[in-house]
């Protein structure tokens, strides 16, 4: 066992244990942290991994929450059924809104995106179809049932949610080990090396952009379930911009850097309630002073994203002239 | 007709400010190939600063011409002075990071600039009073134009024309144009990249400053965040002329005004903004140099 598991285990099993250990006020900072984590994760594949630079990330997770919001409170569907939409209408969107300007150079793909999640944002407060219900978002979103069990209570919510953020993890380790990864790798360390490889970049970006906001809208969705209620100031572009910032401050393509990232952002801020007036203003000096000294983030990934064993297994493998 | 004279007016008014701020975002983009996302929240400053220096210093006294120039003047400096310090704290020591970090840095310090206004005036919107400027009108057979207003139009094309005779006349405007095309070659040949940069930051802050003051005036309401909307538009601005062109900014800041005030005048006020964007995400799709930008090849 290497350290980077043995990290990962213990971090995995005091998240796990963590509900028993606290009170009321502290898992609900639980639950944000792990939601918070999920999103950041999930901006990770599209920032890190491919290295897309998306600064329109609360799109997806608030699509997430909206959908599950509407369904349930307009159309009466159960809080279960409305997830497979909040993962497929953000995949929609975001291979709708990605498509086109896919093949944008960096700076202007991000200034695209800031641009979408300011309509974004628009559209929810203008109450598009009658439908977001404007300023005030949506109120009495039902609790989860699973076969008439109710599971209103804020550690069903926890457990939901740390069990999303262990299918991410699990996403991200198989993503690292596949193909698709491998060729996001080549795309975010190369871009034009990796064209001339035959790799089809437009179709590897688009494929992260989908996987992230797939993930992003789950989160989303947990995330309307844990406030029973969306409102469009949660999915602003001042809360992409922290997304964007927690994965590049805490180190992009790295797990322990997105944890970080997260616990500065969401965490810190809700223990510290006094400096709640000036708290922006500490992030703003962290973020600078952070690059400064740092600039590739706090914990980065030191080997890309393509793990040793795997190399290793690689250099095994080709001799006996097998290909993968 | 009237309505049609009337948004036009309107419009070239908040184009040409527009223009102002653009040409801070496009300078520095020209430069150092960085969105500078702190310079809209250095312009919101500037309005509070203005303020500031008016209500402490010129209060109760009647406002002579002599005095609006002092003020301008020192808000200027001080945010130049704001700009050269931004400028040496937190991209300097970026500059040969990767280009994300950058960003993040800027980011960053838009945030610090953004809520230090926020700590030190207070999180409330702050007015303006009316009588900086002489109120008076003029009724253009149906159409009203305020002192403001000219004061605007006027001052904003002096200081472009002022701008563009600095860039393409003079010795240290060749040194800026050869920096930005490339940094290295021009420190071979000589240029001092650091003033260089130097200058940029303060010839955009000194722009942005009095676009800012002029904001502050017209629209007299000051909010802490306001620095997001009107930096976000002039960026779009300098995105529609092509980023990185001094003349594209103007025109884009221009083409910007006239568009907002008319979607604002004809289709809807609410809608304006969300349109603002649905045209910027369109001329990035059709054509992202912009309308004056040139084509550049991908270094490899």
């Amino acid at each position: 066992m290497n350290k980077t598991t043995l990290i990962a285990t213990i971090f995995i099993l005091v998240m796990a244990v963590f509900p028993f250990t606290v009170d009321s006020a502290w898992l609900s900072i639980g639950i944000t942290f792990l939601v918070f984590a999920t999103v950041a994760f999930s901006q990770d594949i599209i920032l890190g991994r491919a290295g897309v630079f998306n600064m329109g990330h609360a799109i997806f997770f608030g699509i997430g929450a909206y959908t599950t919001a509407i369904l349930n409170v307009h159309f009466g569907l159960e809080i279960i059924a409305t997830i497979p939409f909040a993962i497929i209408f953000p995949v929609i969107v975001a291979v709708v809104l990605a498509g086109p300007i896919i093949h944008l150079r960096g700076d202007y793909l991000l200034v695209a995106t800031i641009g979408f999640n300011i309509i974004f944002e628009q559209v929810l407060s203008n109450d598009l179809f009658g439908l977001t219900g404007g300023p005030n978002g949506i109120f009495g979103i039902d609790v989860v049932r699973i076969f008439g069990y109710e599971l209103f209570s804020d550690k069903a919510i926890y457990y939901m949610a740390f069990g999303l953020l262990l299918i991410t993890l699990l996403i991200i380790r198989n993503l690292d080990n596949s193909r698709y990864g491998r060729a996001l790798y080549y795309i975010n360390k190369d871009e034009i090396a990796a064209k001339s490889m035959g790799i089809n970049i437009p179709y590897y970006k688009l494929f992260a952009f989908a996987l992230g906001a797939a993930i992003a809208g789950v989160a989303g969705s947990i995330f309307a379930i844990q406030y029973s209620a969306v409102s469009p100031e949660s999915f602003s572009f001042m809360q992409s911009v922290m997304f964007f910032a927690i994965v590049l401050v805490g180190g992009s393509a790295s797990l322990p850097g997105v944890i970080i990232g997260t616990f500065v952002m969401f965490v810190l801020p809700e223990l510290f309630t006094e400096f709640k007036e000036s708290r922006y203003l500490i992030f703003g000096a962290a973020m600078v002073l952070t690059m400064v000294l740092r600039p590739n983030g706090v914990w980065p990934a030191t080997f890309g994203n393509i793990p040793k064993y795997l190399k290793e297994k690689a250099l095994k493998v080709k001799p006996k002239g097998e290909t993968k | 007709m009237d309505i049609f004279l009337q948004q036009l007016i309107n419009g070239l008014t908040i184009g040409s400010l527009y223009a102002l701020v653009a040409l801070g975002y496009t300078m520095v983009y020209g430069v150092m190939k960085l969105i500078n996302f702190a310079h809209g929240d250095l312009v919101a400053f500037s309005a509070y600063v203005g303020l500031t220096i008016f209500t402490q210093f010129f209060g109760a006294s009647a406002v002579s011409f002599v005095n609006v120039i002092i003020i301008f003047l020192l808000t200027a400096i001080i945010i130049a002075f704001v700009g050269v310090l931004l400028e040496r704290l937190a991209y300097r020591p970026l500059r040969t990071a990767p280009r994300l970090s950058a960003v993040v840095s800027a980011l960053g310090a838009a945030l610090v600039i953004q809520n230090g206004i926020m700590l030190i005036w207070g999180p409330n919107m702050q007015i303006f009073p009316s009588d900086i400027l002489p109120s008076t009108t003029w009724n253009i057979s149906g159409v009203i134009m305020t002192f403001t207003q000219v004061c605007i139009l006027v001052l904003s094309a002096v200081l472009m024309i002022a701008l563009y005779f600095f860039i393409n006349k003079t010795k240290i405007g060749t040194a800026i144009r050869a920096t930005a095309i490339d940094q290295d070659a021009a420190k071979l040949m000589g240029i001092n990249v650091n003033r260089i940069i130097m200058i940029i930051f303060v010839v955009g802050s000194m722009l942005g400053a009095i676009g800012g003051l002029f904001i502050g005036i017209y629209y007299r309401s000051l909010t802490f965040d306001m620095g997001w909307v009107y930096g976000l538009n002039a960026f779009i601005a300098a995105i529609i002329g092509g980023i990185g062109s001094i003349p594209g900014a103007m025109i884009g800041g221009l083409l910007l005004g006239l568009f907002n005030a008319l979607i604002a005048g004809y289709i809807s006020t609410q809608w304006a903004e969300t349109l603002t964007f649905v045209l910027l995400i369109i001329i990035l799709i059709v054509r992202p140099t912009g309308i004056l930008g040139e084509k550049t090849a991908e270094k490899v």
